[in-house]
Formats: C-alpha cells, structure tokens, sequence
C-alpha cells in the first residue's frame, strides 16, 4: 500500500511550549484518517505543520512524495480546511471562490462554474453572492469545506469539519468526505469519536503532543477481543453459565441496567463479552457464531452486536481523558 | 528564497483583489479620506490667499493681473521655499528679514545660495508657483498619511489565520509582492484624483498658468507622489509582515516613519551626525524629486526605488520564514 502522507520525527516547539514531540506515522492512500486527540494535542498544529503554514522544529512532512518544505510542488494537488482561519468578511463568497480558482490557472468563466458546482454540493449556491459577514457560522464553515474541496486536490485535511453545524449539515459534509474517497486520500480531524469510527477507516490518537496510537480503525477496535452486545432482556445466572460454558467466551458483564428509571424493562441491555482465543482452532467468527445461536435457543433477541472495543474505550484507555472532556465543541 | 517560485500571474492577480477589495476592507477608504482631505486642505490654505487677493484686485482695479498676483507668489513663497528645501534655517531667514541688503549681498555672494535660488526660482518661476508649493507640502505630508493604507497587508490576515486559505494555493513570494502591488496601485490611484481635482481647479478657475505648463508639472507632481509612497509602502510590509497586531503594525509604522524625522531634526541640533539618520528613509532624498536638475530627480527617484527594493527583501524574507 503507497502512502499519500508520511510524517517523520516531526515535533515543533512554541517558546517553551513543545506541541509536537517527535510524532512519526503514515497516511495510505485513498484512505479517510481519522486525528483523534484531547484539547491541545497537536492536532491542528500538525495539520499546520503538513500544510507548511508552520516550520517544524524538526522532522519531515512529505505528501504524495514531496517534502512540504517546497509546498509550491504541491499546488493544486493538497488542500485544506482550516480550522480557525477567517474569510475576508466583506468580499462576496463568490469573488472569494472565483480568485482561489483564478489561482489556479482556470479562466473567469470556468473559475465561475466551478465555484458554483462546489457551492451547490455543500448547499450554497443560493448565497454565492453574499458577503461572508452576512453568513451564520454554520454556511461559513459549508463555505470552508467548499473551498477545500474546489478543483481536484489528491489529499484534502479537514480540521474539525463538522463542528458547529447541525445533524443534517454534518451528516451532508460526511457523505461527501465519503464521496470523495474515491478520487482523495482525506485526514479529518474530529471531537466526535462516534464520527471518526464511522467514517475513517485509520486512525492516530495524540496526547500531549505525542503519538500514542495508530492503525487502521478496524485493527485497533477488533485487537482487543471483545464485542458489545444488546439483549431483549437481562440473562438469568443459569443462563449466563450456560453461555461461559461456550469456548472461547472468557466473560460476560453487563454495562447497562436491565430497567430504565421509571422501572420500565429497557428494550436491550447492553453486556461486555470478553473472548479468549489463546486455544488453537477457535477463532472470533465461530465464537461470536455460537454465542448468537445459544442466545437464540434461549429465546434471547439479540439487538445489537458490535466486534471489538468501540473507539471511546480505547481513546479512554491511551488518553487516561474521557473523551467528552477532551474537545471543545 | 527563490525569485523562480515567483509567479507574475499570481502577483498580478493578488495585487488586483488585494487593491480591488481595499476599499470594502476598511483601510483603503480611511487612506482615501485622509488623503483627500489632507490634501485639498493643503491646496485650499495655498490657493485661498491668491484667490482673495485676485477678489480684491478685481474689486479695487477692476480687472485682474496675473502678472502682478504671480509676483506676490513668487516673493510670500521664496522664502518658505528655502526653508523647507533645507537651504536656508530659520535664524537666516529670520536675519534676511531684518538686513535686507545685507543678504542679498550674501546671496549673490555664496555658491550656495546661488544654488538654492535657483531651484527656488525653478519652482517658482519656470514652473507653476502654486502647484509647486503644493507638491512640496504633499512631499512632506504625505509618507505620514500612506501608513494608514499600507499597515494592514499582511497583518490582519496573520492574526486572522486568513491566509491559510491562499497558501496553498500559491507560494509566499507572491502573497507578499501582490498585496505590495495592490496597494501601491492604490495609492497612486489616489495622487491621481487628488492632483487632477488640485491641477483642473487652478486651470479652469484660477487661471494663473497655460494649460500646458500646468498639466506638464502637474504630471510630474504626480509622478514624485507615486514613486515617493513606494519606499514607505515598503517600510509598511517589513512591519506588517513581521507583527500579528494591525493595530501594533500601525503604531509602529507611524513611530518608524515619523521617528526617523524627528530624531534626525532634534538629534542633529545636538549632533551634526545625528542629521544623517533622514537618510534611513527617504527624508534626506525626497525634496530632491522637485529638483530642476534632472541629474538630482533621477537621482531621488532611483534612491527610492532602492530604498523599496531593500525594505521589500527585508520584509520577503521574514514573511518567508515566519509561522502564519
């Protein structure tokens, strides 16, 4: 597998402050790469970093092979949502958009078009001429994903994409990221972790300016062995024995009460199934297989099955931070 | 740096928004009023006196004297002229005022003074008086007015992150020059209203000069302006791309160039030397623009040119190397 980025020993320092400390990892191609970390991890600094808007104190970027030392080899070809940068407030978005394409190399006409096509993809067409201080935060930041999906960039970063819009819009920025998978390798990063695991298919957590894990999401989350379950109903203890007699089940524990608050029964209890595959010829499908068909033979409706531990458990678990303490929304 | 990273498209394209959207942007519309309103005032407390004078001409002898009303303009403005030329102090001035025979024994007797007559008598005389006590007061005035356009190239964006959006899209080089370049045009355009709304209401309504001795000096004037605001601009950019506040960038910008002056003036009463620190901007050059000598203007103007392109590397290469 190529990689459309690859950091090296890259750290940077503000005074006495070091934001990054030595992070080295790589990003495959065509892949959405999810950066996870708490408030003050790095993470924009090393979105920062990438795009060249910061020197680093050490280390390497390079993106499609080119050190982004020399950025300019990379016009065209990387783009970026910003996560704090502001648009010139009293210029039309449109003229904003046109001279971004004017940029590069496109023709009035076409630079119009083209602006105009994006602006239709994210829902802004109707405002193309409006001043960017006339928009609510959530058409800017529309407007910011826009601007970095203009022209046919191969590697796109998008620092928080979708904070500050609501279900809908974030949801419409999502299906585009995943639109654009085809044509883009996409890092993303996101204070929604549920966000990350549905959409990225890697992953890299920072804390305190290091690297404290990365893989590809689906590594890390099946690695630990486990899997979420939701039940029609909470098991009885012979039940329950019956199920750890299983091979390869290690434990089962529930994460959820069986009734609500007004004592009403939940419509699915959620339990911690621990599996052990240390014995040879057992592997996870058959035991997840024979646990689904022994709750069955019970009459228990299972509701929901998640393989592995979902990303906020293991963010917790690298991080020591829960992760709804980490970002500001 | 690398001049082959430089793109002339991208330079002109920038330069063209960056001077396009001046105006919208604040700072374009606060320069315009200040220049307009400085100088029309100026052109008004120079022109209002020949006009009351032409009034009372036409009131006592009933018809007007050019002839007459250009002498008048010629003696009130010589010896304003010496001053702010730097070729005559105030003490002389002052001394001239009470031996006058005595002095006019010196000028005709000192080199230099032969020399400062004549290039009073050029601005007086073989050029439209008016318009070159203008011009002076303009040479003078306004490097302090242009920071209030140029203050803000780079700055606001710095601190706004603004600029993310463009670095990506084109190197550094070009940011830099295009912004210089916009605002530049900017400023010229301005002189240009200005000296045409000066030059077109001592043709059709004063009347004191052919049409083209008027237009051909006012040209110049012009010129002087434009090329005059370039080492200034330049000065502008060093600072503004070198602070993250565009407040701070314009309180620098009027420390640095109102400094230079009054250091050089109240330093150089204590110490001869200290006069030479006018030359770190172009104060000690720039009267010198209005020179009869071709030689000297040339002289000026290249010395400003100079000046823009060591202030504009300056700048290039701490934008280059800066965060942003």
């Amino acid at each position: 597998m190529t990689h459309a980025v690859s950091i090296k020993g890259l750290s940077k320092r503000f005074g006495r402050t070091q934001a990054l400390h030595e992070v080295s990892f790589e990003v495959p191609s065509r892949s959405i790469f999810g950066l996870l970390g708490p408030n003050g991890a790095g993470k924009t600094t090393l979105f920062s970093l990438t795009a060249n808007f910061l020197k680093a104190s050490a280390g390497t970027v390079e993106v499609l092979g080119i050190d982004t030392r020399y950025i300019s080899r990379l016009q065209g070809r990387l783009s970026i949502l910003p996560q704090d940068a502001e648009f010139q407030r009293n210029v039309p978005i449109l003229d904003q958009l046109v001279f971004f394409r004017r940029l590069a190399g496109r023709t009035k006409q076409q630079a119009h078009e083209e602006v105009l096509h994006t602006l239709d993809m994210v829902g802004l067409q109707a405002v193309a001429k409006r001043r960017v201080s006339s928009l609510s935060h959530g058409m800017i930041k529309r407007l910011g994903v826009a601007q970095a999906f203009l022209g046919h960039p191969e590697v796109i970063l998008l620092d928080e994409p979708t904070s500050g819009l609501d279900p809908a819009n974030a949801r419409q920025v999502r299906d585009l990221v995943r639109q654009l998978q085809e044509r883009a390798t996409i890092l993303v990063s996101s204070h929604n972790l549920a966000e990350i695991q549905d959409l990225c298919d890697h992953v890299a957590i920072l804390d305190h300016g290091r690297l404290v894990l990365a893989g590809s999401v689906d590594a890390i989350t099946r690695s630990r062995r486990e899997c979420h379950l939701g039940l029609s109903r909470a098991l009885q203890n012979g039940e329950l024995e019956r199920l750890l007699a299983l091979p390869g089940l290690r434990s089962i524990e529930p994460t959820s009460a069986a009734t609500g608050r007004s004592g009403h029964p939940l419509r699915s209890v959620e339990y911690l199934v621990k599996l052990d595959l240390s014995a040879a010829g057992i592997d996870q499908d058959t035991v997840i297989a024979a646990l689904l068909r022994t709750l069955l033979d019970l009459g228990i409706t299972p509701r929901k099955l998640t393989e592995g531990r979902s990303l906020e458990s293991q963010f917790l678990e690298v991080t020591g931070h829960p992760p709804q303490f980490t970002e500001q929304t | 740096m690398n001049p082959k990273t430089l793109n002339a498209r991208h330079i002109w394209l920038i330069g063209l928004h960056w001077g396009r959207h001046a105006v919208r942007g604040g700072a374009g519309l606060v320069y315009l009023m200040i220049a307009l309103v400085f100088g029309l005032s100026v052109a008004h407390m120079v022109i209002m006196p020949v006009e009351q004078l032409m009034t009372a001409q036409q009131r006592e002898m009933g018809t007007k004297d050019p002839e007459i009303i250009r002498g008048t303009i010629v003696a009130v403005g010589q010896p304003i002229l010496r001053f702010v030329l730097g070729l005559r102090s105030m003490e002389d001035l002052t001394r001239e005022n009470d031996v006058p025979e005595r002095s006019k024994a010196q000028s005709t007797a000192g080199g230099d003074t032969a020399r400062a007559d004549r290039w009073t008598n050029f601005l007086l005389e073989k050029r439209p008086a008016l318009l070159s006590l203008i011009f002076l007061v303009l040479v003078f005035g306004m490097p302090f007015a242009i920071s209030f356009l140029a203050f803000n190239q780079v700055t606001g964006d710095i601190q706004s992150h603004g600029l993310r959006y463009l670095l990506l899209r084109t190197e550094r080089g070009n940011i830099y020059f295009g912004r210089f370049l916009g605002t530049a045009a900017f400023s010229t355009a301005v002189m240009a209203v200005l000296i045409a709304t000066i030059t077109l209401y001592l043709g059709l309504r004063i009347r004191l000069y052919p049409a083209g001795a008027l237009a051909g000096w006012a040209l110049h004037g012009f010129l002087v302006l434009a090329i005059l605001m370039l080492p200034y601009i330049a000065v502008c950019s060093i600072l503004s791309a070198s602070v993250d506040s565009p407040f701070l960038s314009l309180v620098l910008a009027k420390l640095v160039i109102g400094g230079v002056l009054l250091f050089s003036i109240l330093g150089g009463l204590k110490w001869e030397t200290m006069k030479l620190v006018r030359y770190a901007l172009p104060w000690g050059w720039q009267n010198h623009l209005l020179h009869p000598d071709p030689s000297h203007w040339l002289g000026a103007a290249l010395a400003c040119v100079l000046y823009t392109g060591v202030f504009l590397l300056l700048g290039y290469a701490r934008f280059e190397t800066r965060d942003l």
